[in-house]
């Protein structure tokens, strides 16, 4: 049952990195400031810039 | 315990030996797909268990004592040390792309046999390689790209090279992969009006990220997910509604029409608004239809219906012209080998890994997993009937342009099929008709929607399937089309950098970036239009050109590898990327030399256009000129790309002899050591 429990929480957390809301956690962390609308559509401008100026694979 | 051990992985291996030899050997009769995936999984095993591993402790001498770029340059954003499994479903989910499902359903026309033999065998030895050891060498370099290293290692002249590689194999890529969907969707209402629903459910999900619940992208997905659903529902009432079923009715050049407009406003539109929520749901999307299809085909254990080999090995395939050596191994690039891998391996993930020991099942167990998506494509297309098979991918102008001719044509090559056959199929998933539709994608479609239709629901829910699997495969690509006009707008802005700054500046304002993404769209949409004009069906001269371009950059992507592994270990380890890259050269340059020369009309260029001409001297027509040109334009990219990768190879060749010689300095570029203080709970 904890090996279920541990899996179920690893493939949450790869949902959660594919959703990018973990590296949106990192940011908050490492800003130190708290969650926002404001701070996402921030948060989004940076990382989305980078995310799709980079080749997505055939 | 360790003799056990022994005996688990001797007994691994004879099994994965047995299975590949009774996939190669039993030509007699059909054989259970079971065989292909325990051969796969057996032989991915071992090459995981001793090669890669050969490789990590030998070659690399991988260290987790030595800090990582996400520990030293530690960001919180781009440099985050990452657990070894997150980053690896995160790898994975960056390669899978639509071409190791495509590739294979292509290939098959010379039967199951070459082409897994190859996916198999290519992926252990060749594509895992290459993207082990991009990502290690990024990994070593504070995660720089494949043109940094390229530049830094080998030479300038090869990293600009690479940059204008990789651009027009972008161009390439973006018509063929624009022109499976075209192939899918033409004549098909229920189809488009799936697709075209995504584009207001993209929008809405946008919206509700950037305004109503900011930040909630897995629940924002899930709602997106359940709402492409229900659009399937839609379409199928749509196509049998007669008031609505002809507004989503196109043909070819009026959704190619639509495809390059979509691409324009995809690129050109706020990230946010429409590409993003399209990219976290395709995504999502593709890891559940990946996982359903293993599971599946377990489950049904489908026997395949196409022979081992089928007489096409002789080079006069329907669906593209040409021998096994080289054109299985161009067609089918990213489930084996793919240079594209080598963008991904040097881009995000080197910036991720938390101990350099991850690197061993991120960048070679990724790549083993893509193979064996591949193989699942593969089954789900050898199980269809071989008459069935060619009936969907053969075109027009190669079976003839009536079912009544195409059957015959198809049933006179041994490959029984009726016409009533295939309307009672096409009927069965709601479509008008499956002739013609070269490309792969609804090929697969039928095989993955028998596949899950026998899971449960059976001929009822067929249609459903169809749809839903042509709904993954055009998301899919359709995301890539943006995404990746998107990306060749950056390259072509950093090409014009290499000359000029200024006119480069201004390309990024409003006014240039419209003007670019105009000439982007117009660029692979040019190769789109002239697939859909092609009699041969486009793919025929496409994907072989999108296939060779790929394996160029894979090769480019092994001299950079063979660079490093040099000044390293000296000569010493130098085979493990050079037999790879020697294979890989052999076959594209081979491939690229006949699709240019070749005398057979089907398969060289200059000899299709030569016919052309004859023709147009007896009947002149404006179609049969621009037909000419294609053909002549076809040959020039192909010399362009063979150029291209003979100078990478001349510089690598020129580096590689100056260090054996001692003339040259064999400097690595690595980022020095620094002691890793990673805790364990931090990883």
């Amino acid at each position: 049952m904890k090996a279920l429990q541990k899996f179920g929480a690893l493939v949450l957390a790869l949902l959660r990195e594919l959703a990018d809301e973990n590296a949106y956690q990192r940011h908050l962390a490492a800003h130190g400031r708290p969650h926002s609308g404001a701070e996402w559509r921030h948060f989004t401008e940076h990382r989305l810039r980078a995310k799709y100026a980079r080749a997505k694979c055939c | 315990m360790k003799i056990l051990a022994h005996l688990v992985w001797a007994a691994i291996a004879v099994l994965g030996a047995f299975c590949l030899g009774g996939i190669a050997l039993n030509h007699a009769e059909p054989i259970n797909s079971l065989w292909l995936v325990v051969a796969a999984a057996c032989t991915y095993a071992v090459g995981f268990r001793f090669y890669a591993k050969f490789i990590a402790a030998r070659v690399m001498a991988l260290n987790d004592k030595r800090a990582t770029p996400a520990e030293r340059l530690r960001d919180g954003l781009d440099f985050e040390p990452t657990n070894k499994w997150i980053l690896f479903g995160h790898h994975f989910a960056a390669i899978a792309g639509p071409g190791p499902l495509v590739g294979p359903v292509l290939a098959a026309q010379f039967g199951y046999l070459p082409g897994t033999l190859w996916i198999i065998i290519g992926a252990v030895l060749g594509g895992a390689v290459q993207d082990f050891v991009i990502l290690f060498a990024s990994m070593r370099r504070d995660g720089k790209s494949l043109g940094q290293i390229a530049r830094e290692e080998v030479g300038t002249v090869g990293g600009f090279t690479a940059l204008v590689t990789v651009l027009l194999i972008m161009i390439i890529l973006l018509a063929v992969i624009a022109l499976v969907v075209v192939n899918a969707l033409k004549g098909s209402p229920w189809g488009t009006f799936t697709i075209a629903a995504t584009m207001p459910i993209a929008l809405w999900m946008g919206i509700y990220l950037r305004w109503i619940r900011p930040g909630k992208v897995l629940e924002c997905s899930l709602m997106g997910v359940v709402l492409v659903i229900a659009s399937i529902f839609g379409g199928q009432w749509v196509s049998e509604s007669p008031t609505w079923g002809p507004w989503f009715t196109f043909g070819a050049m009026g959704l190619s029409i639509a495809v390059i407009v979509y691409g324009y406003f995809a690129s050109a539109l706020p990230v946010w608004l429409f590409l993003a929520p399209r990219d976290y749901l395709c995504t999502f999307i593709k890891l559940g239809v990946v996982l359903a299809l293993g599971v599946g085909i377990l489950f049904v254990r489908p026997e395949l219906q196409l022979p081992a080999f089928t007489r096409f090995t002789d080079g006069t395939g329907p669906i593209f012209a040409g021998k096994i050596f080289p054109f299985c191994f161009i067609t089918i690039a990213c489930g084996a080998v793919s240079g594209f891998h080598a963008l991904i391996s040097s881009g995000t993930t080197p910036k991720m890994i938390a101990r350099e020991s991850h690197a061993y099942p991120v960048g070679y167990g990724s790549m083993l997993m893509e193979s064996f998506v591949a193989i699942m494509a593969m089954i789900a297309a050898c199980m269809l009937q071989p008459g069935v098979y060619f009936a969907v991918n053969s075109p027009a102008g190669v079976v003839g342009a009536t079912p009544a001719a195409a059957v015959a044509t198809i049933s006179s090559w041994g490959f029984p099929v009726t016409a009533a056959d295939m309307a009672t199929l096409a009927k069965n998933v709601g479509e008008q008709t499956l002739f013609y539709r070269t490309g792969g994608a609804p090929s697969l479609a039928l095989g993955m929607a028998a596949i899950f239709a026998r899971g449960g629901g059976g001929d009822s829910v067929l249609g459903f399937w169809y749809h839903f699997a042509i709904m993954f495969e055009a998301l899919f690509i359709l995301t890539i089309i943006a995404a990746g006009t998107r990306v060749g707008r950056f390259m072509l802005v950093d090409l014009t950098a290499q000359f000029s700054k200024a006119a480069a500046k201004k390309l990024t304002g409003l006014v240039g970036v419209n003007v670019i993404s105009l000439v982007v769209c117009a660029a692979w949409g040019y190769f789109l239009i002239q697939g859909v004009r092609d009699p041969l069906g486009g793919i025929n001269s496409l994907w072989p050109l999108f296939g060779i371009s790929n394996q160029l950059l894979a090769s480019v992507a092994l001299c950079v590898a063979t660079t490093i592994l040099l000044k390293m270990h000296g000569p010493k380890f130098m085979w493990i990327t050079c037999v790879p890259l020697v294979w890989l050269v052999a076959a594209c340059f081979t491939a690229g030399w006949q699709k240019i020369f070749a005398p057979e009309p089907n398969l060289g260029f200059l000899a299709h256009a030569a016919q052309l001409e004859q023709a147009m001297r007896a009947n002149p027509s404006a179609t049969t000129a621009a037909l000419i040109f294609n053909d002549r334009l076809d040959a020039v990219v192909t010399g362009i790309f063979l150029i291209l990768v003979a100078t990478i190879l001349v510089d690598s060749l020129r580096t590689w002899t100056g260090i054996l010689r001692g003339t040259r300095e064999s400097r690595i570029y690595e980022a020095p050591f620094v002691p890793s203080t990673l805790q364990p709970e931090e990883v």
